[in-house]
């Protein structure tokens, strides 16, 4: 065999002493696809990032096609024929597919854009990705497959020789996604060293040559793809070679003694745009997980139970109450609350002071006859900050000033101080963006609201390892319904990723009815466990 | 106040080192205090007129519609929202004011609240355009900055004037030493500092501007808060107009306020309120009125030529932006 197309050598890299990546070795030959397989947090983006130019490694050689690099700039990446395409795709809607290609490389005669040669060269690009588009499309009308695939044609007219697809597949249908993998195909064919990041075993299955699983930072296994088995994978990627029943979680879990309490959240048939019909039960006290991939609509659930989007059909009854969440102050005022996701964009008040951002729904209900109870504010915060391990606990500090796991503890905060009580708290990804020690601290905090306080938590997670660490109980969502649910000794990452992976298999075909345990595909939920052990 | 918790027992009286320290902290977060304090002495040095009580006098009355509209203005713009129809506002409510007055020999009062209906009516079109349909107040109140003025046009053809010794009140008449709208701008500053301090709403405003999507998912009303404050900007406005309409004793039409949107916007902006939404202080807003009255009384009693008065008004805008800018960089 020639010289690779890429080959990464020893590759460091460290944020603030936690080490992202860790001597991490990965070689692509010409016309091979790789899989790289991981947690989130695993060290993929990062690996990724350091490709493109976006961080320069600590430590390490990258070659790409024989040329070795100790670190690379954006634009040297692009120049030494490194093409990354990311889950958000990096186009400009407003313009046409072919000004998209030549974006910054445009062909010009006498000055002018040469827009007749450009599309001629741009529908030769199309056809060698083999899109149904017209050079002349604008991308903003493009269904989002037709939208990669322009991406893709971008990088093959910068002639790269490396490209790397980061879960290329999340956005997509399941015809999209079929559709991808045979353009994959092609591109191997054509001589392409292609890194393909993803979740999805069945697509490393189906596409891969090679595999390389990371795990905190470090290479956990690495193999040819032909007679791997699945099992192997999953150990790799969760890091246990016999996840025993016994198996424990990093974090103590609460075990409900006695019986459980009654239905606090009650959702039948609840749909809407992109879910549905989706049932679930989630008691007092009880903290359940919604786990999914992105796209399965785990957030869209989550946003209209909070009224952020509207429901088609269905009903959500909070104990015995029927009620209609139009708008989130609806569903606030009825009890439920949600922290987002997108903390910068949904959540955080970045030039707020950290208490402002902590109490803004609290400011009003402590007020009286419109003035604010300055004394009630201050200690409310004081003892709020306390509560969820705030650093520094300073009150007037600008919320932009935190680091991103105290910034989600004064999300988090605004709807579990003293003054502020929910009855059912919805947290949508609590820990993404979240260091190590902060995700343990948020927890605890959420695991003893439940318990002391008896609130029901729903949570929706991408991640195998928070779900088991904080779940009571999980219910495993793809394309928009809950196919399947996990209690008890049964929740365990590995069958969290096992779960997930037959559910997607059944994804080209989402109305066929073949998800994973609950045959029937409405899962009726059992009253929650008695307890964590007895299962 | 319900600052119940704070005794003046557990507050003891500040040494004189932290009102040092505090005096140095205002001027840093207002470095328009100092340039302020600078003029008034060089234009003390060179006209010697300037600190006279007369002058200082001139200075607030004009100063003081300003302050007025400025305010509630400022508080509009930290929400994130903007108002240019301003100007024309104030014309509309100062020329039905004194057509209230004038022609049709109404008392003073009736007169005052013929404006504030005014004012209030443009500010409610306004605030429904951009908080309810989610118009670009940019764009909404551009519009309206040209429609009321070609409405007050319409409606006043002709430049109206001598509305009688009873309106000449609001202008004239001094309360405690000062002139009544100097009384009126300075309870408009105090109110506005007390909304933004010590109420709910006061927070929403500023969570409003900051993030609009996460003050919704928060559960804060925030088409209504905004509403109110273009009502309670086009009030203000139209108070202004009635305000100068009896201290000049007429109206015309097509001039009065015309240039004044731009006029408090830069007072505004000088007094560090960030056009971006969701930071500035009532206090920064008084720095820029007060910068804004002096340079162009100290100017004018210079005699600079108008056209030179508007480059250094210009100038300082952009000095104060870049000033804003680099400032805290320079300070590290």
């Amino acid at each position: 065999m020639t010289e690779p197309n890429l080959r990464i050598r020893g590759l460091s890299k460290s944020f603030g002493g936690v080490k992202a990546l860790d001597g991490v070795d990965l070689t692509v030959p010409a016309g091979q696809v790789h899989a790289l397989l991981g947690h989130n947090g695993a060290g993929k983006s990062t690996l990724i990032k350091c490709l493109g130019g976006a961080f320069p490694p600590d430590a390490g050689t990258i070659e790409v096609g024989g040329t070795r690099h100790t670190r690379l700039s954006p634009r040297e990446s692009i120049a030494a024929g490194v093409a990354i395409i990311f889950q958000t795709l990096s186009v400009v809607d407003s313009l046409t597919v072919a000004e998209n290609i030549f974006l910054g490389q445009e062909w010009t005669r006498h000055g002018r854009i040469h827009r007749r040669a450009q599309e001629e060269v741009a529908a030769g690009l199309l056809q060698r990705v083999a899109a149904s588009c017209s050079p002349r499309d604008r991308v903003g009308e493009l269904p989002m497959g037709q939208r990669q695939l322009v991406e893709i044609a971008k990088a093959l007219s910068r002639s790269a020789s490396v490209l790397v697809l980061d879960e290329p597949t999340a956005a997509l249908s399941g015809a999209e996604s079929a559709a991808l993998a045979e353009r994959v195909e092609d591109l191997r064919a054509q001589g392409l060293a292609v890194v393909y990041v993803t979740h999805l075993l069945a697509e490393v299955e189906r596409l891969a040559d090679a595999v390389t699983v990371l795990r905190d930072g470090r290479v956990t296994h690495h193999a040819a793809v032909s007679g791997q088995t699945r099992r192997e994978l999953v150990d790799a990627i969760v890091g246990a070679t016999t996840p025993s029943a016994g198996h424990e979680p990093p974090l103590l879990r609460r075990h409900t003694a006695g019986t459980p309490g009654p239905y606090r959240l009650t959702v039948d048939g609840l749909s809407g745009p992109g879910f549905g019909p989706v049932d679930l039960r989630v008691a007092e006290g009880e903290t359940v997980g919604l786990y999914g991939l992105i796209g399965s609509g785990r957030t869209r659930i989550l946003e209209t139970l909070f009224g952020r989007r509207r429901a088609s059909a269905g009903t959500v009854r909070l104990g015995e109450r029927t009620i209609r969440a139009h708008r989130p102050a609806d569903a606030l005022a009825a009890g439920i609350a949600l922290v987002p996701a997108d903390r910068r964009r949904q959540g955080l008040f970045p030039l707020l002071s950290a208490q402002d951002n902590a109490l803004l729904p609290t400011v009003r209900p402590l007020s009286r006859h419109g003035v604010r109870a300055l004394g009630a504010e201050r200690r409310i915060f004081g003892a709020l900050a306390e509560a969820v391990g705030l650093r520094p606990a300073r009150p007037r500090l600008p919320a932009s000033a935190f680091s991103g796991g105290n910034q989600q503890k004064l999300v988090l905060g605004r709807w579990i101080n003293e003054a502020r009580d929910v009855d059912v708290l919805l947290l949508d990804e609590p820990t993404q963006g979240v260091d190590v020690g902060a995700r343990q601290e948020i927890y605890r905090v959420v695991s003893s609201l439940a318990a002391h306080r008896g609130t029901a938590v729903l949570f929706a997670s991408s991640d195998p390892e928070e779900i088991v660490a904080l779940a009571d109980r999980c219910l495993i969502v793809s394309s928009g319904r809950v196919v399947g649910e996990l209690t008890g000794t049964d929740l365990s990452e590995a069958a969290l990723l096992s779960a997930i992976h037959d559910a997607d298999d059944s994804r080209p075909t989402p109305n066929a009815p073949k998800p994973a345990t609950a045959p029937d595909g409405k899962p009726d939920n059992p009253p929650p466990p008695a307890s964590k052990g007895a299962a | 106040m319900t600052t119940a918790t704070t005794t003046p027992a557990e507050r003891p009286l500040p040494s004189p080192r932290t009102l040092v320290d505090g005096g140095t902290r205002t001027v840093r977060r207002h470095p328009l205090l100092l340039v302020l304090a600078l003029m008034v002495l060089v234009f003390q040095l060179t006209t010697g007129s300037f600190l006279d009580t007369g002058n200082l006098r001139g200075i607030a009355t004009d100063a003081a519609t300003l302050a007025i509209v400025a305010v509630p203005l400022a508080l509009l713009v930290i929400s994130g929202y903007l108002d240019l129809s301003v100007g024309s506002t104030l014309a509309l409510g100062g020329l039905v004011a004194g057509w209230l007055a004038g022609q049709q020999h109404q008392s003073p009062v009736v007169a005052v609240l013929g404006a504030v209906v005014v004012g209030a009516a443009v500010g409610a079109v306004n605030g429904i355009l951009c908080c309810y349909l989610g118009l670009s107040a940019f764009i909404v109140t551009l519009g309206m900055l040209t429609a009321v003025r070609g409405l007050a046009q319409q409606l006043f053809p002709l430049p109206l004037s001598s509305f009688g010794p009873g309106f000449a009140w609001l202008g004239g008449s001094r309360i405690a030493g000062l002139d009544a709208p100097v009384v009126i701008a300075a309870l408009v500053l105090v109110a506005g500092a007390l909304f933004l301090a010590v109420t709910p709403a006061g927070r929403h405003v500023f969570a409003i501007g900051v993030n609009r999507e996460a003050a919704y998912l928060s559960g804060i009303n925030v088409r209504r808060t905004p509403f109110t404050l273009f009502v309670v900007t086009g009030v203000a406005a139209a108070l202004a107009g009635a305000i100068k309409a009896s201290v000049l004793d007429s109206v015309v039409a097509g001039t009065s306020g015309a240039g004044f949107e731009l006029t408090v916007l830069t007072a505004v902006l000088l007094g560090g309120v960030a056009l971006t939404g969701g930071s500035g202080s009532v206090f920064g807003v008084l720095l820029g009125v007060l910068f804004l009255g002096c340079l162009q009384n100290g100017l004018t009693l210079l005699s600079v030529p108008t056209f030179w008065q508007q480059m250094a008004q210009g100038t300082a805008l952009v000095a104060g932006a870049a000033l804003a800018y680099f400032g805290p960089r320079l300070n590290r």
